[in-house]
């Protein structure tokens, strides 16, 4: 399918494509309602609540008023719609400011200011700077003076997708302008919705794309919602609670209909008829299920959603993430997953832009075999190669200009009178300013014409054609012709892998491959600059294939690498560039902390082996000799790759016990053939190691990865900054993208943007953290205090004949747990087990969220013993003490009302590690909300309650059933506590306890300097065991410290091929 | 760097840059909740503030429980079961029968005051094995025909006692069908002991629940006869005993006032009970029971709360005991370094 666009022609273009309206709206006004419903329905729970609610409606069978159920869930679907609608609304709102944003068009020639929503396409769009691009343009001209304004034509362009990076599209102008002469478009041809126009006066442009079907569009989709390992656990405690609650309904209801033909028929005054409708088995159970039914909190849903939006805005606010250098604060697009930071096993991390700056510094270079910049660091202040320039050495000078032109960098010469570089690429950047500083500035480029200044001298060279870089190709070349002698001169850049195969036959490639790999092993990222005159018949023929497979619309890349391919052959390599890229502040710190809160670290970059390798160990990644050990999986045939890996494997196996860091290196190549052939052992491999670096990686094989480690049931998160990354952070559990250098598109698509590495420690250590222990604490409460007053009911089921009455009230049912209970546990939110230094110093710490040890089955069973315990307490105390003359009906029930509100109090405080004013306020003035609220409808005549609340109020026997019921409920649990916390403590009480009796910085400070901090297992059954399993245990084990230091160092073990190696075959090195 | 300059070499790709930090670069606002920082307290379970705490805890407990146990000593109560001895020995075999019968249910019993009982006395009827609170029963009333004649015939909720041939009945449902209806007088030696029946329902109930201007209607009307019959001349909210019934009870065994008596009695004084013993707990094996009490400032007799105070406080203390000697025999430095090894042994640990 093909779309035919033309130009400045409405008409013809009208009725085939929508108008330029942006509509990111979930709903319309019409169908917020019946979608919004339907949206919510589709959740099991709400399904659930809904049958409840329906069936509260006969009231044969209902215990209560039916408001009882409809107010809460009503209450909670409003909620849910509110935000819903108010998320939609601010949708709107940006949506409507982008239509009818004002923009130019132009139409026969004449100006106009259109509304952003009324272009069509095929309008011509003129653009100024700063300005934002409204739909997606194909560009027609700029301010640079090459610009030629076109007036009509037709551009062939494929139908609407998502593919920002492909836009094959061939443009013919009609006659009297150029005759019938296809011109071939790509994406560099475009401007593609939401971007701002930079550096250019102004930019017009031919819509192609308008509204949604926009690139920006189409790819905007609905993200599949990611579902934390705590939601799963919480699904699946809710689901346990169901079974539990059918299994309780139905002992009740069998229990009920015994009791009633054993006994109530006997009882004159109940008056059982004595014929039964068909359904009168039914009726007893169904009442208990209505009765059970508060079992499952209805409130928990929206209670999560609350606070996990809190959690988000935490991280937001959190002044400790803002980069001071851009000012850009943490951003939190995923507002659901944040305890799913807490619970990572495994980061994966690009390395350039992640780890490094991005920053790239020209250090040292390689020309025609000599080495500069080897003495000091840095070849600019080489006076060697100083004096080589001055004495005008062809190679250096050649070196040059390379450095200076070969590449899309666009001089800009500011007001001060300086040149600024425009540089897409880092790397180009670098090499360029180098060149300026190394004499050879480049100073302007007019249309076609570049000029450098050569000392003093202008040397003017016209480009001929730009043989662009692909990640494929990994190399790019520019075809320029030297205005002085008319030399017709091909200049190469690109990875050694790509370049030197295709070396003129003769020239010794060896030291050029030394030199590369002396850089690598500095950590430097290499470049090979290369060279070729052309001869001007070779290029004519050649130049004919390049525009041929430019038009192509199918395969275009594909073809024009391959005529690349025809031109970039018998090079002259000219030497070699390394550009040092720093790391990022920090990073070293943040792997090291990170490791040792037991995190894996995966290392998956495009560098070249050595690089990687350099850049790993300087950040921590591996240890040095003699604890790391490094194992290479690599071979060329799927023999090589699989011996290799076996290899590996059974290194790792034994290796397994002893206390090394053992990492594995495979690069992109052997991956793939690993993935293909080997997958099961690959699949081991990663199990069995917890650091690995690929190389040469490509973005797809990222995801890849990611997606093995998901399959194993591991928690990921992939952090990068660049466009190939989306994919892998797309893919992970948790995506982090660093807003940096590279642009936002990893950003964007990520669910955390982050505006510096090192905010990495403070997300997951502080901020995933808090939100898991926070998280674990709101569900599992909420749980204890639905089953609590659940039980009570049950509890009374048995002295009222098992025939399904509600002790409480409809209004207290309604109440408990939207407001009564709700308030005091949303404050849980600001709670700190540990203050933040603490954790930063004790990262191990974050085994408990990572183990899930605080919301599991065994954690849930204590909160369901408890609940039990107090229920019977309650129960037991209120049934006595209010016995007799006092058994009233709606006394009693209010009497097992406060108690059961008090415990919450004290059970909410006991739970409570920091108490901020917060606290205090929301839990003891939830109590004092209790009594006003109970005050309030006990003063209502017509209520069920009228006077209940002050009769009991006025009762000494009330009071004191209070105190007791608090006496007896929290005494057992505060000496468990106690006792736990004393004799039993897990680690966080002990950092608690030292962070309290004060000076815990000097009674811990050396725990890190200890030698073996930590030491995860990593035999695979233990890991892939239960999360719940204790991961952690008490006893040291100094058996294990047998590994000493007599045995060798193994860097790259047997397989070691890289620093033996003399055949120079494998290497990567791409831009 | 393999491919990022693929992707930022596309043009829109590095403009959208500054585009995107451009709207983001607004810094967070600075403020103590924001950044969790609110001054917090954190307590920490010291063996001091625990083993003080249960100390503090047992020290109130148990003087609580000994007032709470004299309080409920210090009540005098008398019990008298008549369910059984008022059933004529012949009529034994069948009480159901006797007690549906037309025969004479008239009962004399005698109860000697076990030591002197100050007044207000209150002579309550406890029922036991009587479920007030099933399902059924308990929702079968009507409280807005209660409230208002208007309301009449708001029977609804009030099946299988809702009407007579159409007529709503007034009080219906099943609660006020089956009002009870002993009575008892009583007299000390030979003298005849006022029992005053007025004043025992809850005010707000004669006043607000019950209307002043509702008077029964159809009331035992039926097929089957429940319980008491009503005064089809008084008004509802006069009628105390029927308002103290529908006061329904939580419990099977429950107390509901019948009078009070208003003056004391001796230690020693006989107290002759004339009862007519009309109401069927036969059938069902409910007890009656006729009870005098008197009153302390926790109520009637019972012995639970002091019990209850006791047992906590004196838990409280043993655990305080306890975690003293803990203390002393095995003490612990709390957050002792030497616990936080972070080594993970396979199959190891606790």
């Amino acid at each position: 399918m093909k779309r035919f666009v033309y130009i400045n022609d409405d008409e013809a273009s009208k009725e085939l494509c929508c108008d330029n309206r942006m509509s990111n709206t979930k709903y319309t006004l019409w169908n917020f309602f019946p979608k919004n419903l339907m949206e919510q329905f589709s959740r099991f729970m709400n399904q659930y609540f809904l049958l409840i609610a329906c069936l509260q409606l006969w009231s044969l069978i209902t215990p209560v008023n039916p408001a009882s159920t409809w107010g809460p869930l009503i209450f909670i679907f409003a909620v849910s719609a509110s935000k819903e609608a108010w998320d939609d609304y601010h949708r709107y709102l940006s949506d409507k400011k982008a239509n009818e944003r004002e923009v130019w068009i132009v139409k026969h020639g004449i100006k106009k200011h259109i509304q952003a929503q009324d272009i069509q396409v095929g309008n011509i769009v003129w653009l100024r700077e700063n300005d934002e691009v409204p739909c997606d343009l194909v560009l027609l001209g700029t301010s640079d003076p090459q610009g030629v304004c076109y007036v009509e034509g037709v551009i062939e362009c494929p139908i609407p997708d998502k593919d920002i990076r492909r836009f094959d599209a061939n443009m013919r102008l009609f006659p009297p302008f150029i005759d019938n002469d296809v011109c071939s478009l790509t994406i560099k041809n475009t401007l593609l919705q939401s971007c701002y126009l930079r550096n250019t006066e102004w930019a017009c442009g031919v819509s192609v794309y308008t509204g949604n079907q926009t690139k920006l569009g189409m790819c905007r989709g609905v993200a599949e919602p990611k579902i934390t390992a705590m939601d799963a656990m919480i699904d699946k405690l809710t689901g346990a609670i169901f079974v539990f609650q059918i299994v309780v309904v139905m002992v009740l209801g069998v229990a009920g209909n015994v009791w009633k033909d054993t006994e109530a028929r006997k009882q004159w005054y109940v008056q059982y008829p004595e014929e039964a409708p068909w359904y009168e088995l039914l009726v007893i159970p169904l009442r208990f299920e209505l009765l059970c039914s508060i079992m499952i909190p209805i409130s928990i849903k929206v209670s999560l959603d609350l606070v996990k939006g809190l959690y988000a805005k935490f991280i937001e606010w959190d002044v400790e993430m803002v980069d001071q250098e851009t000012g850009t604060a943490s951003y939190a697009a995923n507002t659901a997953i944040s305890e799913d930071l807490g619970q990572v096993e495994y980061i994966l991390t690009d390395k350039t832009g992640t780890l490094t700056d991005n920053k790239m510094i020209f250090r040292r270079c390689c020309i025609g075999g000599i080495f500069y910049g080897n003495e000091n660091g840095d070849a600019l202040k080489d006076t060697q190669l100083l004096d080589a320039i001055t004495s005008g050495s062809t190679d250096v000078i050649r070196f040059l200009t390379v450095m200076a032109i070969c590449n899309t960098v666009i001089p800009v010469r500011s007001k001060a009178g300086d040149i600024i570089y425009k540089a897409q690429s880092q790397d180009e950047d670098a090499l360029v300013i180098a060149a300026a500083k190394l004499h050879m500035v480049f100073v302007g480029k007019n249309a076609n014409l570049l000029e450098l200044m050569f000392n003093g001298e202008m040397i003017r060279y016209e480009v001929l054609e730009i043989l662009e870089f692909t990640s494929d190709r990994k190399r790019m070349s520019v075809v320029v012709k030297d205005s002085q002698n008319g030399k017709i001169i091909l200049l190469s850049k690109g990875a050694d892998e790509s370049i030197l195969p295709s070396a003129r036959t003769g020239q010794q490639t060896r030291t050029i491959a030394e030199a590369v790999e002396h850089y690598a092993q500095l950590g430097l990222r290499t470049l090979c600059l290369a060279w070729r005159e052309l001869e001007e018949d070779e290029y004519l023929e050649w130049s004919v294939k390049f525009k041929e497979a430019n038009s192509v619309l199918v395969d275009r890349e594909w073809r024009i690498a391959e005529v690349c391919q025809l031109l970039e052959h018998d090079l002259y390599i000219l030497g070699v560039t390394a550009i040092e890229d720093r790391l990022q502040d920090g990073v070293p710190e943040t792997i090291e902390t990170l490791r040792k809160a037991g995190i894996n670290f995966w290392m998956l970059t495009g560098d070249k082996q050595n690089t990687a390798i350099q850049i790993a160990l300087s950040c921590n990644f591996i240890s040095p000799e003699p604890k790391g050990q490094l194992l290479l999986i690599d071979g060329k045939t799927e023999e090589d790759v699989s011996r290799s890996l076996e290899r590996v494997l059974l290194t790792m196996r034994t290796t397994t016990s002893e206390p090394k860091d053992v990492a594995f290196v495979i690069d992109g190549w052997a991956l793939e053939i690993a993935l293909k052939h080997h997958r099961k052992d690959f699949v081991e491999l990663a199990i069995l190691s917890k650091t690995a670096i690929c190389c040469r990686v490509t973005p797809s094989q990222k995801a890849q990865l990611v997606e093995i480690l998901k399959s194993c049931d591991y928690r990921t998160l992939a952090i990068g900054d660049g466009g190939n990354d989306v994919r892998m952070i797309q893919q992970a559990d948790i995506g982090v993208g660093i807003s940096g250098r590279e642009g936002l598109q990893a950003a964007r698509a990520a669910d955390y943007s982050i505006g510096r590495f090192r905010f990495l420690k403070r997300l997951i250590l502080v901020h995933g953290r808090y939100s898991y222990n926070r998280t674990a604490f709101l569900s599992q409460y909420s749980f204890y205090k639905s089953l609590l007053i659940c039980f009570i009911q049950i509890f009374f089921s048995f002295i009222s004949g098992v025939s399904g009455t509600s002790l409480f009230n409809s209004v207290s049912l309604m109440a408990y747990n939207v407001f009564y209970t709700s308030v005091p546990v949303l404050v849980s939110v600001i709670d700190k087990d540990l203050s933040e230094t603490t954790v930063m110093q004790h990262p191990q710490i974050l085994f408990y969220c990572q183990a899930g040890r605080l919301l599991n089955p065994s954690t849930f069973a204590g909160w369901f013993g408890r609940s039990l315990f107090h229920a019977i307490v309650v129960f037991v105390i209120t049934i006595h003490a209010y016995a007799y003359e006092k058994s009233e009906m709606e006394e009693l029930g209010m009497v097992a009302l406060s108690g059961c509100i008090w415990l919450q109090a004290f059970v909410v405080a006991q739970e409570t590690n920091s108490f901020t004013v917060l606290q205090h306020l929301s839990i003891w003035g939830n109590l004092v909300g209790f009594y006003v609220l109970n005050f309030l409808f006990s003063a209502i005549p017509s209520s069920g309650m009228y006077t209940i609340m002050f009769r009991l109020c006025s009762q000494p026997s009330y009071w004191i059933t209070m105190f007791l019921i608090v006496g007896a409920g929290m005494g057992p649990i505060f000496a468990l506590k106690y006792y736990r916390y004393t004799y039993r403590p897990s680690k966080i009480n002990i950092l608690q306890q030292a962070e309290r009796m004060g000076g815990p910085i000097l009674t811990l400070g050396n725990i890190e300097t200890q030698p073996r901090t930590i030491e995860k297992d990593v035999s695979p059954v233990s890991i892939r065991s239960p999360v719940y399993e204790p991961l952690l245990s008490e006893s040291p084990n100094p058996t294990r410290r047998s590994f000493g230091p007599g045995a060798p160092f193994e860097f790259f073990q047997s397989q070691s091929r890289l620093s033996s190696s003399s055949g120079y075959t494998r290497n990567c090195k791409d831009n | 760097m393999p491919s990022n300059t693929a992707s930022s070499s596309s043009a829109p790709a590095g403009s959208a840059d500054s585009s995107a930090s451009r709207t983001k670069s607004k810094r967070p606002k600075y403020s103590k909740f924001t950044q969790q920082e609110l001054p917090a307290c954190k307590p920490i379970l010291t063996p001091g503030w625990v083993v003080l705490t249960f100390l503090v805890i047992s020290v109130i407990f148990i003087p609580l429980g000994v007032v709470s146990l004299f309080a409920s000593q210090d009540v005098v109560e008398i019990v008298d079961r008549y369910d059984n001895d008022c059933v004529p020995t012949p009529a034994r075999a069948n009480k159901v029968a006797y007690i549906q019968g037309v025969s004479d249910k008239s009962c004399n019993r005698t109860l000697v005051v076990p030591k002197k009982m100050k007044q207000p006395i209150y002579v309550y009827y406890q029922l036991e094995n009587f479920y007030q609170n099933h399902r059924r029963y308990v929702k079968s009333r009507s409280d807005s025909q209660l409230r208002s004649v208007k309301d009449e015939n708001q029977i609804d909720a009030c099946k299988p006692e809702d009407d007579v041939n159409g007529r709503p009945i007034v009080p219906c449902g099943l609660i006020a069908w089956s009002l009870f209806n002993d009575t008892y007088a009583l007299s000390k030696n030979n003298q005849p002991l006022t029992v005053n029946k007025r004043g025992i329902a809850w005010k707000s109930d004669r006043e607000h629940k019950f209307g002043k201007n509702v008077f029964p209607k159809n009331f035992q009307e039926g097929n089957i006869t429940g319980g008491g019959r009503l005064d089809a001349n008084k008004s509802l909210s006069e009628q105390e005993d029927l308002i103290v019934w529908m006061r329904t009870a939580a419990l099977p065994t429950f107390r509901k006032l019948y009078g009070k008596i208003e003056s004391d009695l001796e230690k020693g004084d006989t107290i002759h009970v004339t009862l007519l013993n009309n109401y069927n707990t036969y059938s069902f094996d409910g007890k009656k029971k006729l009870v005098l009490s008197t009153t302390s400032w926790l109520g009637g007799k019972n012995d639970f709360l002091g019990i209850a105070y006791l047992t906590v406080g004196g838990i409280c203390f043993f655990l305080a005991l306890v975690f003293t000697i803990m203390y002393l025999v095995k003490p612990r430095r709390l957050g002792d370094p030497t616990y936080l090894s972070w080594n993970r042994v396979p199959g190891g640990g606790r």
